[in-house]
């Protein structure tokens, strides 16, 4: 059973995105298989070389460069979110396939969840 | 046509009571599923909704206890229901072991919820015919 998980909460100021993100290392670790999405301003989450000095959290480029080693599938991004947020893709991490078309995504997966 | 009778249900639970209705929503689905014949296989509580598990919460006595609604539910039905310890720990929800290995001052996990891993909700996904989750909402 493939299952997507999605984060569309912004990387700071809400925990539900890294509690997302855990669910998702959970599933991996337990050999199901799962990929992540970002929309709206979940796709704050994909900037490179976030500066998290001054808000004394971790910064989630770090937890989020760990997915692949986890056995993370794949990070999708939503394109039209990206363009939103300014963010083309110089300025993301390395490993996010752009997606153009959400609901044809979905429908390759069994499984869809939100944490919040 | 598949044959519904049979269907069982994992609930996840990511809101908290008192600042969102999903555990409400969630109890009414409950119920309403089990009259109609299906099962609810476990709840599982996630994020904000580890709340629902806390022994303190003391609401107004004109206002549902959710907590206790959802304790007395869970014990007449014989539901496994489970607060995820990540989550848990952060909001300050320990059962006695947990108080034991962080030296707190006090335990308020409300019985019958427990405590486990997130392991716990990728098995009831596996086993239940469908997972439904109820959030915050916007």
């Amino acid at each position: 059973m493939s299952t997507l998980i999605m984060i569309d909460q912004p990387s700071y100021g809400s925990w539900s995105g890294r509690e997302a993100l855990d669910m998702a290392f959970s599933l991996a670790a337990f050999d199901q298989p799962a990929a992540l999405l970002f929309t709206g301003a979940g796709v704050t989450w994909l900037r490179r070389e976030q500066d998290t000095a001054d808000l004394g959290q971790k910064s989630v480029e770090k937890n989020l460069s760990a997915a692949p080693v986890f056995g993370i599938e794949a990070i999708f991004a939503d394109r039209a979110a990206c363009q939103r947020y300014g963010l083309d893709e110089r300025s993301l991490i390395a490993g996010v396939t752009l997606v153009d078309a959400i609901s044809a995504l979905l429908n390759q997966y069994d499984h869809t969840a939100f944490a919040g | 046509m598949a044959d519904t009778r049979s269907a069982t249900f994992a609930l996840v639970i990511t809101g908290a009571p008192y600042s969102s209705q999903a555990p409400q929503t969630a109890l009414g689905f409950a119920k309403a599923a089990i009259a109609a014949g299906h099962r609810i296989d476990r709840v599982f509580l996630y994020g904000d909704g580890v709340h629902l598990a806390s022994a303190l919460c003391a609401p107004p006595s004109d206002e549902p206890h959710w907590p206790q609604e959802w304790a007395g539910f869970l014990e007449q039905h014989g539901i496994s229901a489970i607060a995820c310890i990540a989550s848990a720990l952060r909001r300050g929800l320990v059962n006695e072991a947990e108080q034991k290995r962080y030296q707190l001052p006090s335990a308020n996990l409300l019985r019958p919820f427990d405590i486990a891993g997130l392991g716990d909700w990728v098995e009831g996904r596996m086993t239940s015919t469908r997972t439904l989750y109820f959030h915050a909402g916007g």
